[in-house]
C-alpha cells in the first residue's frame, strides 16, 4: 500500500496542507484532482522529499519513504526538467543509474524506453532539439526506465495531443496491470474519470473527496432524478413533497429529492401528466463532483 | 536483469562527477580554451626557442699556427661566447668548410702572410672580435718574446659577486608568473564551469528530478568533484606541457627550481579551486536564469582579480608586506604563495601556516555554501537571497 498520512505544511501563515490523506493499492490508479493552489504539487513533493512536511508521512509497504526507498519511485515534476544538452539515450540511462541501475543494465533499459516511446530516432539528439511533446516522452521514460515500484505524476498529461494522451495513458495502465500503483494529477477530469480507479479531490489544502468514482457518485447519486415528460404544464413537480424543482425546460425536469422522498411518488405524478420520455437518477460527472466539492466549504472550514 | 541496487554516497557522486566532466568535454568553448592555451604555451616556448637559437656556438676554423686555437678558445671565453676551433689544411678546405656551413668562418694564418677571415657573407660581431683578439694577443706575445720577454706578470682581478642568483631569481618569478597566470586563468574559468551548470539545473527545472534521488550536497559534491578533476587534468597536462618543453629546449638553469614551482602551483590549484568552486556553487544557487548569472559571480570574480593584480605585484617585491601579509589570507595566497615560494625566502612554516588556514577556510565555505545552495536549489522562482536560502534550510 502507498498511504499519505494526515500531511501538513504552511508556507508562513499559508496553510497549503491541512491533514491530507488517502491509500493507494498496488495496481490501482489514483486520480488526484482540485483546483489550481489546492495543494497537489506539494503533497506530491513530500512525498518525494523535496517538500518536508509540519506533519505527517507518506508510507510505502509500511514504511515511511526515505532517500533509499524513493529511488524505487518514478517521479515527473509539474515544471519538467531534462538536461536540455544532454542527448536522449544518454539522459535516460543517467536517469536509470540514478535510480540504482548498474551500467550495462541502464543502457539496455534505456533503449528499451526510447524505443518503446517511440522516439528510437532521436536517441542520440540533443533534448533541446525535440519537440514539446517528444521532450515529455523522454521525462516520462526517464520517471520509468529503472522499473520503479512506485509512480507519482504531476499533470502529467498536461501538454500532450489526443495522441500523446492515448500513449500515456496505455502505458500507465500497462504499469498499473505490473502491480504498480500509480498516482497522478489532473485537470482533465473525464481522462481521470476514464482511468482511474479511485479519485481523490482537494480543495483549499484539504481532501474534499476520496473514494471510487462509484462511491463518489454513490454519495450524490439517489438525489438527482431527470424526468423528461413532453406533455407536462408547467410546474407539474411542483407540489411533490420532499422534491425541489431545479430546472425545468419543456417538459425536461431535473429534480432534487430529499432523503427519504419517494421516487415511485415522482414516477406516478410525472404518469399522470401524460407520456414519460426519460425516467432516470443523473448521473454526476466527475466535473460536476468536483464543482460541488470545491465550491462547498466543508463545515470545519465554515469553524476555522 | 539484478534490478536496481542501493546506492552509496560514494557511487552516487562517481556518477554525478562523471557526467560532468563527460559533459563538458563535449562542449566547444571548453575545447576550443584548451587548444588555445596549449597552442600558447607551445607557441611561447617556440619564441623562447627562436629568440635564444641567436646565441649559440661560434665555429671557427683556423689554417696554419696551432697556437692560434688555443687564443682563440681563450678569446671566446673572454667574451663569454661559446666557441669551436676546427684545424683545416689549408685554403682550399677553408672554402669547402664554409660552403658545406662546417664552420662561421675560417682563419688563415700562414707563415709570413697577413692573417685573413674568410667568411660567407659577412663576419658576425663576436666572430670577427674572437679572431682579432686572437690574432692581436699572438702576436703581441711573439713580439714580446722577440725582445726577450716571455712571462707577463698582470695582476688578476678577483670577482666578489653580490647576488650570484640574481639571473635564476628572475627566472624562478618569470616560472612563477607564468605559473598563477595559468592558475588564475582556470580559476575563473573552472568557476564559471560550476556556477553555470548550478543555474542550468535550475533554469532547466531537472534539479528537482534529481533531488528525488539524492541529497543537495551529494550534487554539489559531484559537480565540483567531476569539474575539478577535469581542471586538475588539465593543469597538469599545461605544467607537463610545459615544463618539458622548457626542459626539453633547454631554456631554464634551474631545472629542480622549476619542477618545483609547478608542483606547488598544481597543488595550489587544488586549495583555490575547492575554495572558489564552492563560493561559485553557492551564488549560482541563488538565481534562476543564466542571465542573472553575471550579478552574483561578479563579486567572487573580482576577489580573484583583485589576488592576481597582488600576485603579479608580489613578484617584484615577493617580500614586500603586502606580499607577505596577502599569502596568508585564504583566497588570495593561491595567486600569492606561489610566487613567494618561487623567489625562495619562505619558511616552511609559512606555507603550512597558509595551507592551514586555507583548509580552514574551504571547511566553512563548504558548509555555508551548502547549506544556501541546499536552500536556494529549488528555488526557481527569481532571485533567492541568502538568508532566504540559508532559513530555508533550517525549516
Amino acid at each position: 500500500m502507498l498511504e499519505f498520512d494526515g500531511l501538513s505544511k504552511s508556507f508562513g501563515d499559508n496553510h497549503v496542507l491541512d491533514g491530507v490523506g488517502f491509500t493507494v493499492a498496488p495496481g490501482s490508479m489514483f486520480g488526484f484532482v482540485g483546483s489550481n493552489g489546492a495543494g497537489k504539487t506539494t503533497t506530491m513533493r513530500i512525498a518525494m522529499g523535496l517538500v518536508r512536511a509540519d506533519a505527517g508521512e507518506v508510507r510505502w509497504q509500511g514504511r515511511p519513504l526515505d532517500q533509499e526507498t524513493r529511488r524505487r519511485v518514478g517521479y515527473m515534476p509539474e515544471e519538467r526538467g531534462l538536461y536540455p544538452k544532454m542527448r536522449v539515450g544518454e539522459q535516460v540511462t543517467y536517469f536509470a543509474r540514478l535510480h540504482g541501475l548498474g551500467a550495462a543494465e541502464a543502457t539496455r533499459a534505456s533503449e528499451e524506453w526510447v524505443d518503446r516511446l517511440g522516439l528510437g530516432e532521436r536517441r542520440g539528439d540533443q533534448v533541446e532539439k525535440l519537440s514539446l511533446g517528444n521532450q515529455q516522452r523522454v521525462q516520462l521514460a526517464a520517471a520509468l526506465v529503472s522499473r520503479p515500484e512506485v509512480l507519482i505524476l504531476d499533470e502529467p498529461f498536461s501538454g500532450l495531443d489526443p495522441i500523446g494522451v492515448d500513449s500515456l495513458a496505455a502505458a500507465l495502465l500497462d504499469q498499473c496491470r505490473q502491480g504498480v500503483p500509480v498516482v497522478f494529477s489532473s485537470h482533465q477530469l473525464e481522462l481521470v474519470e476514464r482511468l482511474c480507479d479511485s479519485v481523490g479531490i482537494l480543495a483549499r489544502g484539504r481532501m474534499v473527496a476520496a473514494g471510487t468514482v462509484e462511491e463518489l457518485r454513490r454519495r450524490d447519486s439517489e438525489r438527482l432524478l431527470r424526468v423528461v415528460v413532453p406533455d407536462a404544464v408547467p410546474h407539474w413537480a411542483g407540489e411533490l413533497s420532499g422534491v425541489r424543482v431545479v430546472s425545468e425546460r419543456a417538459g425536461d425536469t431535473l429534480l432534487e429529492l430529499a432523503d427519504g422522498a419517494d421516487d415511485q411518488a415522482v414516477l406516478t405524478a410525472a404518469l399522470r401528466t401524460g407520456r414519460v420520455a426519460h425516467f432516470a437518477w443523473q448521473q454526476p460527472t466527475l466535473v460536476e463532483l468536483f464543482r460541488e466539492a470545491v465550491a462547498t466549504p466543508t463545515p470545519q472550514e465554515v469553524a476555522a | 536483469m539484478t534490478g536496481p541496487r542501493p546506492l552509496g554516497s560514494a557511487a552516487l557522486v562517481r556518477l554525478i562527477a562523471s557526467r560532468e566532466s563527460s559533459a563538458r568535454l563535449r562542449d566547444k568553448n571548453f575545447i576550443i580554451s584548451s587548444i588555445v592555451i596549449i597552442v600558447l604555451l607551445v607557441g611561447t616556448l617556440g619564441l623562447q626557442v627562436v629568440l635564444n637559437s641567436g646565441s649559440d656556438t661560434t665555429r671557427v676554423g683556423v689554417v696554419g699556427d696551432p697556437a692560434l686555437e688555443v687564443a682563440i678558445q681563450a678569446q671566446g671565453k673572454a667574451l663569454d661566447v661559446d666557441v669551436t676551433v676546427k684545424a683545416l689544411d689549408d685554403e682550399d678546405a677553408a672554402r669547402a668548410a664554409i660552403e658545406d656551413d662546417d664552420v662561421d668562418g675560417v682563419l688563415i694564418a700562414e707563415e709570413g702572410q697577413q692573417p685573413e677571415l674568410l667568411v660567407e657573407q659577412s663576419a658576425g660581431g663576436s666572430l670577427q672580435a674572437i679572431v682579432q683578439g686572437a690574432v692581436a694577443q699572438l702576436s703581441l706575445s711573439e713580439q714580446l718574446a722577440s725582445v726577450g720577454i716571455s712571462a707577463l706578470e698582470v695582476p688578476a682581478v678577483s670577482v666578489t659577486a653580490l647576488d650570484p642568483q640574481a639571473d635564476q631569481d628572475g627566472q624562478r618569478v618569470v616560472v612563477a608568473i607564468i605559473g598563477i597566470g595559468v592558475l588564475y586563468g582556470l580559476l575563473i574559468l573552472f568557476g564559471q564551469f560550476v556556477a553555470q551548470g548550478v543555474v542550468e539545473e535550475k533554469a532547466s527545472r531537472v534539479v528537482e528530478l534529481l533531488l528525488a534521488t539524492m541529497r543537495p550536497w551529494q550534487l554539489l559534491a559531484g559537480k565540483v568533484v567531476g569539474l575539478g578533476l577535469l581542471g586538475l587534468a588539465q593543469i597538469v597536462v599545461i605544467t607537463v606541457v610545459g615544463v618539458t618543453g622548457a626542459l626539453a629546449f633547454d631554456l631554464v638553469d634551474i631545472p629542480g627550481d622549476l619542477v618545483g614551482t609547478a608542483v606547488g602551483v598544481v597543488a595550489w590549484f587544488v586549495l583555490g579551486y575547492a575554495f572558489y568552486a564552492s563560493i561559485f556553487a553557492a551564488a549560482a544557487s541563488l538565481v534562476s536564469r543564466q542571465e542573472d548569472l553575471g550579478t552574483v559571480v561578479m563579486p567572487t570574480t573580482l576577489v580573484l582579480v583583485v589576488a592576481f593584480v597582488i600576485g603579479i605585484q608580489a613578484a617584484s617585491d615577493p617580500s614586500g608586506t603586502l606580499a607577505v601579509v596577502t599569502s596568508y589570507i585564504p583566497g588570495v595566497s593561491p595567486l600569492v604563495m606561489p610566487v613567494r615560494q618561487a623567489a625562495g625566502d619562505v619558511a616552511v612554516w609559512e606555507i603550512a601556516l597558509s595551507v592551514v588556514l586555507m583548509l580552514v577556510a574551504i571547511g566553512l565555505i563548504v558548509r555555508l555554501g551548502g547549506r544556501i545552495y541546499a536552500g536556494a536549489l529549488l528555488r526557481t522562482s527569481g532571485k533567492t537571497k541568502i538568508r532566504d536560502a540559508l532559513r530555508a534550510e533550517r525549516a
